[in-house]
């Protein structure tokens, strides 16, 4: 379902690459020390080469050998790339008037700091979107270029689908992270798992495999968090067709209540299966909640 | 309506304002996105409940006291619908209230019962009068009269208008306004009101010095009306007069007698109308009524007299010497006909001299008799002791009257005719006529009899020449009356017979001969007399009839009583029984009502505004709301704390 609601709302936090720098900087930059060198790195195979590629891995051989550009891969034990997974579902484009802005953008803004501390380690970024058809993913890239690319796909990308009954959606985006990231790997994924297609939780789970580190950010809006209604209010969800007439005073504990055991059983799902949850608010501070997910990643100097 | 007062009263609406708000506020919330609603509980009646009145009690007391308060705003303008006396900067007011009691008050109106509305609005008005105004209560009914003198006493007022009861009387809407400008002459206060309630059916009355006031118009409505005026019974046959508003109050309606098959129908048109119904004699015949209905039922059916019933009158005169050059019939019989359709006139040369004669007539009029002989004497002293009128024009031929005639019972002895007299009529002394008496100004008759000289055997003089010679005398006689008059009919002799004045006067004549011989059919309001008798009783269709007694002038109470239903009437008369009929003036449904146009009295009076200034009176309530909604605020805080203060030890103690 498309819905109306297509342009991300960046609030305070636009523009996207300076506050994503701000952030970055207030983390300690460098959260491991694995920069790929020459040796040690073993040929891992030809891929066709796509933009942002590193020229430098261009094989020529084969260019003159098959006639179109490849690139080489190699595997090395100490890969650390960073994948960045984002909900581009309708619900996070939700922005209540406590919040600093919504929570794609919110989420963006932890995605590119995150980036941007890995590209300064010298790790390499990988973006992707659980959307019906992105188009902005960034293969896993480093260097300079590799964090403007991710701020620039994170700018293009409009949250707008409901994809509460696409499944496909979500599995073609697992499946993504899942080629690119290779044992070792940091996967993060920012989603406020509200309305996702049933069995979501085991797909993301399934990212955790394989040696990944896996770091389930749940973004939600301080409202969402808080309740804050009084009074007769009519709710409605973004992307189920649900509504819902209550009073505001006297559901909020039932809310909350049910909001906690909610993440209780998430939190539950993934950590047997090794990954982690966390909770970040779109009204705290960026710099805590990105040290938090490094903490998650267990990749953080001390 | 003002502006102010719309204003003043617009502010009323706010009233509606904290329902409104309440059903905004109750309305449904404003959808709100909100990702997690899966995850919020619906709880839609306690939604509901929130929204729902809370307190019914407030809120309808502060309603109330928005209406006060919008409506003391706006009460220096309001115009109450209550009729209600105005005052020139507070000063006492004399009010005559005249109320027209006459049979066309009766009617329904598309308002109601006329005379019920009339009542209504004079209680009304009665209501704003107070302690130092006069009134006088004056009713319209024929004859008009007063029904209360002036008075100071408000009490006594009051229980005259409670007592006031509506009649078939025809209208005599003039003369009641001219008693009630009377009836108010005299009196201190200088504002002094006539307030008339009346349709004003028929001729509007004359404008004087005193404006009149219409505080009810509404009582001008129009009503579609028949009414069967009368019915007499002529041989086999009963011939009906009916009078109708409008061709719709005639239309399709049907006229029987009561008992009997026979059947007329009404033509479709407004005015009177004579229908004649076969009688079949072997079935009492009582009543004719029409079918069908209208404004008034009463009026819809009417008593059978019988033919007799007429007022019999005998004209003796000269018809060669009475004649006028314009040609037809003497003045005097003309002027007969002419108030008094329904008499059976009978003109002859010579007095009859049987007592037989006279069987069935009620008046004898003489126009210049040259004398009576001793026969016709007592023929008609034998008619006037029972009960008769005779009334003697006295002329030239007085004179000249043959030996052994005299004028007994009139006058005793000869009478002399004064050619050479030029005194003239004294109009004051015809004050009693009403205002037509003084049409005999200036009559300057080329002579008169002289009775200053003559016996008139105790006979009292009603109206006099300039020069004191009597022009007109009475004397009662037994049970009639003997009128005698010094000028004769005949126009060579003066122009008595084409004053106004002259008409009036046969129309006393007319009157006092029905009053003693009871013409067995008579138009309510008329005044039955019963000179000689000592024991009368009446009962008419409405029950018996108040029998008076009135003192005359030397001495011997004469009795009588006035009937103002349409009806048969029951006499008992010492030990003779007598059968009567009272009619309808068909006037009273023919004449349509109107309201005084404006340029008239109505207009020039200055308005008497029918407001009332109620502001103390909504000052009061909204003061009584408030306080109210005080105490019940005080009452409630009183039973919280009460409520808490018994909470409280208990939680503790838990």
């Amino acid at each position: 379902m498309k819905l109306a609601r297509t342009a991300i709302d960046w609030g305070k936090l636009a523009p996207l690459r300076l506050h994503a720098q701000g952030v970055a900087d207030g983390v300690y930059a460098g959260w491991h020390r694995s920069r790929r060198r020459g040796s040690g790195i073993e040929f891992g195979g030809h891929r066709a080469y796509v933009p942002g590629d590193d020229l430098r891995f261009i094989d020529r051989h084969a260019l003159l050998r098959h006639g179109e550009p490849l690139v080489r891969q190699f595997e090395t034990e100490t890969d650390r790339t960073l994948c960045l997974l984002l909900d581009a579902s309708a619900s996070m484009s939700f922005r209540s008037e406590r919040g600093i802005a919504s929570k794609f953008a919110f989420a963006a803004l932890l995605a590119a700091a995150l980036a941007k501390v890995a590209v300064s380690g010298g790790d390499r970024v990988a973006l992707s979107f659980i959307a019906r058809n992105p188009s902005n993913e960034l293969a896993t890239s480093g260097g300079r270029q590799a964090f403007e690319r991710v701020v620039g796909a994170l700018e293009s990308i409009e949250p707008s689908e409901d994809l509460h009954a696409d499944r496909g959606a979500l599995e073609r985006a697992v499946v993504r992270i899942e080629r690119r990231a290779n044992r070792g790997a940091n996967v993060v994924v920012f989603s406020d798992l509200l309305d996702l297609p049933d069995g979501a939780l085991e797909l993301l789970g399934g990212l955790a495999a394989r040696g990944r580190n896996l770091c389930l950010v749940r973004v939600l809006d301080p409202t969402e968090i808080e309740f804050p209604f009084t009074g007769p209010v009519h709710l409605r969800a973004l992307e189920r067709p649900t509504q819902v007439e209550t009073d505001g005073a006297s559901a909020r504990a039932d809310y909350l209540a049910a909001l906690a055991e909610n993440e209780r059983g998430l939190q539950q799902e993934l950590l047997a299966r090794g990954g982690r949850l966390l909770r970040a608010s779109s009204g705290d501070d960026a710099i805590a909640i990105v040290r938090r997910i490094l903490d998650a990643l267990g990749g953080r100097p001390s | 309506m003002t502006f102010l007062v719309t204003a003043a009263l617009a502010v009323g609406l706010l009233v509606l304002a904290p329902i409104v708000a309440h059903l905004l506020r109750r309305g449904r919330a404003r959808i709100q996105d909100f990702p997690p609603a899966g995850l919020v509980p619906p709880k839609r009646s306690i939604a509901r409940e929130r929204s729902r009145l809370e307190d019914y009690l407030p809120l309808a007391l502060r309603g109330l006291l928005v209406l006060c308060l919008a409506l003391l705003g706006a009460t220096p303008f309001v115009r109450c619908s209550r009729v209600s006396l105005s005052r020139q900067r507070g000063a006492s007011v004399a009010l005559a209230i005249v109320i027209d009691d006459s049979q066309s008050m009766r009617l329904r109106n598309e308002r109601g019962v006329r005379w019920e509305l009339a009542l209504k609005a004079a209680h009304e008005l009665f209501d704003s009068v107070r302690e130092g105004d006069a009134v006088s209560i004056v009713l319209a009914g024929k004859p008009a009269r007063i029904a209360l003198s002036a008075t100071m006493d408000l009490r006594a007022a009051r229980h005259v208008l409670d007592e006031l009861t509506a009649s078939d009387r025809p209208t005599d809407l003039a003369a009641a306004v001219q008693l009630a400008r009377s009836s108010l002459s005299g009196l201190a206060q200088r504002d002094r009101r006539v307030a008339l309630f009346s349709d004003l059916a028929g001729e509007p009355p004359a404008n004087g010095e005193l404006p009149l006031w219409t505080p009810a118009p509404e009582l001008a409505l129009r009503a579609d009306d028949c009414a069967v005026t009368s019915a007499e019974k002529h041989g086999a046959r009963v011939e009906v007069n009916v009078a109708c508003s409008s061709p719709a109050a005639a239309r399709g309606r049907t006229l029987t007698i009561s008992g009997q098959v026979a059947k007329a129908t009404l033509v479709a048109r407004a005015g009177t109308q004579t229908l004649e119904l076969a009688l079949d004699p072997k079935q009492k015949a009582e009543d004719v009524a029409l079918d069908g209905a209208d404004a008034l039922a009463l009026d819809d059916r009417a008593p059978i007299a019988s033919a007799s019933s007429s007022l019999g009158i005998l004209v003796v005169e000269d018809t060669a010497d009475s004649r006028v050059a314009t040609g037809g019939p003497p003045p005097l019989d003309q002027a007969l006909a002419a108030l008094d359709a329904d008499a059976a006139l009978r003109s002859v040369a010579l007095l009859p001299d049987q007592a037989d004669d006279f069987a069935g007539l009620a008046l004898a009029l003489l126009d210049d008799p040259g004398g009576l002989t001793p026969e016709a004497r007592s023929a008609l002293t034998t008619f006037v002791e029972r009960g008769g009128v005779a009334v003697a024009f006295l002329g030239p031929r007085a004179e000249h009257a043959p030996l052994g005639a005299s004028f007994e019972p009139f006058a005793h002895g000869a009478l002399r005719f004064r050619g050479d007299a030029t005194s003239d009529a004294a109009p004051q002394s015809f004050a009693w006529l009403g205002p037509e008496g003084q049409s005999f100004s200036g009559l300057s008759p080329r002579g008169h009899v002289s009775l200053l000289a003559a016996d008139l055997l105790g006979a009292r003089t009603l109206a006099t020449f300039s020069d004191g010679d009597p022009f007109l005398t009475e004397r009662a006689l037994g049970k009639g009356l003997i009128f005698t008059l010094a000028l004769p009919t005949d126009p060579a002799q003066s122009d008595l017979v084409f004053r106004p004045g002259f008409v009036a006067l046969l129309d006393h004549f007319l009157d006092e001969a029905r009053q003693r011989r009871g013409a067995g059919k008579s138009v309510a309001g008329s005044e039955w007399t019963f000179d000689a008798a000592s024991k009368v009783t009446i009962r008419g269709p409405r029950g018996p009839v108040d029998v008076s007694e009135r003192a005359l002038v030397n001495g011997s109470p004469r009795k009588f009583a006035v009937v103002d239903s349409a009806g048969r009437y029951a006499l008992h008369i010492d030990d003779a029984s007598e059968e009567r009929v009272v009619t309808l003036d068909p006037e009273e449904t023919l004449a349509e009502p109107h309201a005084l146009v404006a340029g008239s009295a109505q207009a020039q009076i200055g308005a008497p505004r029918s407001e009332t200034n109620v502001s103390p009176e909504f000052g009061m309530v909204a003061l009584g709301l408030l306080g109210l909604e005080l105490g019940l605020r005080a009452w409630r805080l009183a039973r919280t704390r009460r409520i808490t203060s018994v909470q409280e030890p208990r939680s503790r103690a838990s």
